[in-house]
């Protein structure tokens, strides 16, 4: 039994699709990357996991379980949680009420106050910080902010939508290194990303979105070797 | 947000003195008295009770104490104008529920207050052939028909966001209106006279409740107030509370992170007409008299720009700014004709120097409470961003 499943996946804004007929699984204990350019449907894709976004045809299983007309704040208890793009803090709240947001849907408070350590190691900065407001932190800062939040669910699949987006390089390979980390942690990661390079490094698996369909689907490794990848993400001729 | 200015991971001199500027560039006098909020915060929780009793006392005796300048005298009857102006404060107070907690743009808020004045009115007037009931019985009554009318205004409109669900709220307020005009049993212009008061007579046999006697009626709606004041305090600290700020500051975050977001939407909604359907209420038995003419599109900008103008959020802003709305026109009368370009100018100036109101919200206080808010305050890391008394505007992108 796959941790995620989608079958013949659908997706429309009005009368445009976005998302074309998509199926795929993620296993418990990977890291899966969606990549893809600018309006390929990748973040459709984590909104439609997520529970933002409803399908319009198809289904969607998590651990077993058809969650396809699941509300997301509950999708968020059966353990899907999400960082969303562009980060989505709460600008007007604290570091600290930012995280405890994320435990809203708890009410184990030794499992939370567990939570809250287990993040304040992987990002001592926001410990540092925990009495700004998140709307004053630089993006790195709130990307880290975004991921912690994510992770005071307890999730066991965390959904990451370009957690690289607009940081400088040197931060990213940071955050992917966190990953990595909160993966081998026991997290079952999905990541959407543009930022093809990092992303294929630390896969296990990824998929290829173009135009609202995956067409290419390997290892991260495999994909990093094929050629018409390379041209088209990795920015190698 | 640029691409080259990433987070320094490890801390340097350069870095941390590229920090400290950054926060200091964010570090903005916002209070008329700087400073004094953090005072008032420090205080022992008694001697705020003592304070806020002082405040409250003074309140009382604000129609028997006829304060010179203020008073709204000779133009008009300032007992009345406190009333009046008590039920304005009312109004902001739940409108602010709903614009302020919850971040939900209401353009027709009249409309629960309209309601609220037709519950009262219909069931106490003898022009109104149906059921009389006792005055005092109308204003829950009022509360739970003008609750039932948010949510069955907000369960098909709360999917929309933003300027969609202004333009379906202002649609409801005119539909109301409209309504009480088009049906015959609501009296359109005509309207039901001698609405009731609460019983009890004086010395002389004459009741107490006059609607030429505003001060019965300024301490009534006082003392509802004080009991909503209460009441909507306990609920900012709570989860709901929570819920409505997530929702406010960004909705589909706050989904995510497990707030049923409709539901407290739904909420807010209905938690805020039922104080607008009280204030109608007590609106109407003041008059004592109802019709369609009161509940136009204007008042709803009115009541709007009482919460706007006292503090989008904060609940005593609120107060401020319904006690001036009404306030302002009653007291010169020489310019009351030119209160909508008066308003609208002040408007446009509070936005521009003073975007968050009169009074503005303390954010983190409505998230956590005051005992949150001092732990907080206490002795912090060398440089952290000087929080000043509301702290509440967002920064946005560096």
């Amino acid at each position: 039994m796959s941790l995620l499943e989608l079958k013949n996946v659908s997706v429309h804004y009005g009368r445009i699709q976005a998302i074309h007929n998509m199926s795929f699984t993620v296993e418990e204990g990977e890291i899966v990357s969606l990549i893809g350019a600018n309006g390929a449907g990748k973040t459709t894709t984590m909104r439609t996991v997520s529970g933002l976004l409803n399908p319009s045809y198809g289904s969607i299983s998590f651990m077993g379980q058809d969650i396809t007309s699941m509300k997301a704040h509950i999708r968020v208890v059966k353990g899907i949680s999400q960082a969303p793009e562009g980060r989505g803090i709460f600008p007007g709240m604290t570091v600290m009420e930012n995280l405890n947001m994320g435990s809203y849907g708890r009410n184990d408070s030794s499992g939370i106050a567990k939570d809250l350590e287990r993040v304040f190691d992987l990002f001592p900065r926001l410990k540092e910080r925990s009495k700004q407001f998140g709307g004053t932190m630089s993006g790195g800062e709130q990307q880290m902010l975004a991921i912690g939040r994510a992770l005071m669910s307890n999730p066991k699949l965390l959904l990451l939508d370009e957690p690289s987006m607009g940081l400088a390089p040197q931060f990213i390979r940071q955050i992917f290194k966190i990953i990595t980390e909160i993966n081998d942690q026991g997290t079952t990661v999905l990541l959407v990303e543009q930022n093809a390079n990092q992303a294929l490094a630390r896969s296990h698996r990824a998929f290829v979105l173009e135009t609202g369909s995956i067409t290419h689907r390997g290892t991260g490794k495999e994909l990093m070797a094929n050629p018409a990848i390379k041209e088209a993400y990795l920015g190698v001729a | 947000m640029s691409t080259t200015e990433g987070p320094t991971l490890i801390p340097d001199s350069a870095a941390a003195q590229a920090m400290a500027d950054r926060e200091a560039k964010g570090r903005r006098r916002r209070g008329w008295f700087p400073g004094l909020g953090d005072k008032w915060n420090a205080l022992p929780r008694h001697i705020q009770w003592l304070w806020l009793m002082v405040v409250v006392v003074i309140a009382y005796l604000l129609p028997i104490l006829n304060p010179p300048f203020i008073t709204t005298e000779p133009g008009n009857n300032w007992q009345i104008a406190l009333a009046q102006m008590s039920v304005y404060a009312l109004v902001a107070v739940g409108l602010n529920v709903v614009v302020g907690y919850a971040g939900l743009l209401d353009l027709g808020y009249v409309a629960f207050f309209a309601v609220g004045s037709y519950t009262a009115a219909m069931f106490t007037s003898p022009d109104s052939p149906y059921l009389h009931i006792p005055y005092l019985w109308t204003l829950p009554l009022a509360m739970a028909i003008t609750m039932f009318f948010g949510v069955l205004l907000g369960v098909p409109t709360l999917r929309l966001r933003g300027d969609y669900l202004a333009i379906v709220t202002l649609g409801f307020g005119e539909i109301v209106r409209i309504l009480a005009t088009i049906i015959p049993a609501m009296k359109g212009q005509v309207g039901f006279q001698n609405v009731g008061h609460p019983p009890g007579t004086d010395a002389n046999g004459d009741p107490i409740f006059l609607n030429s006697n505003g001060t019965p009626w300024y301490w009534l709606t006082l003392t509802v107030i004080i009991i909503v004041l209460l009441l909507a305090g306990n609920l900012e600290r709570s989860r709901v509370g929570r819920a409505w700020i997530a929702i406010r500051e960004d909705e589909d975050a706050a989904e995510i992170m497990g707030v049923p977001t409709f539901k407290y939407k739904v909420w807010a909604f209905a938690i805020g007409a039922s104080v607008g359907g009280l204030s109608g209420a007590l609106f109407a038995g003041q008059v004592g008299f109802v019709n369609n003419q009161k509940f136009d599109i204007a008042t709803s900008i009115l009541f709007l720009a009482a919460v706007v103008l006292g503090g989008t959020g904060n609940k005593v802003g609120a107060i401020l700014g319904g006690s001036l709305v009404a306030y302002i026109p009653l007291r010169f009368t020489s310019i009351a004709e030119f209160k909508y370009l008066i308003f609208g100018v002040a408007l446009v100036l509070i936005m521009i120097f003073r975007s968050a109101g009169l009074l503005p919200a303390r954010q983190r206080l409505l998230a956590y409470g005051r005992l949150a808010y001092n732990k907080l305050k206490e002795p912090p890391m060398s440089r952290r961003v000087q929080v000043t008394t509301d702290g509440g505007k967002e920064a946005g992108d560096e």
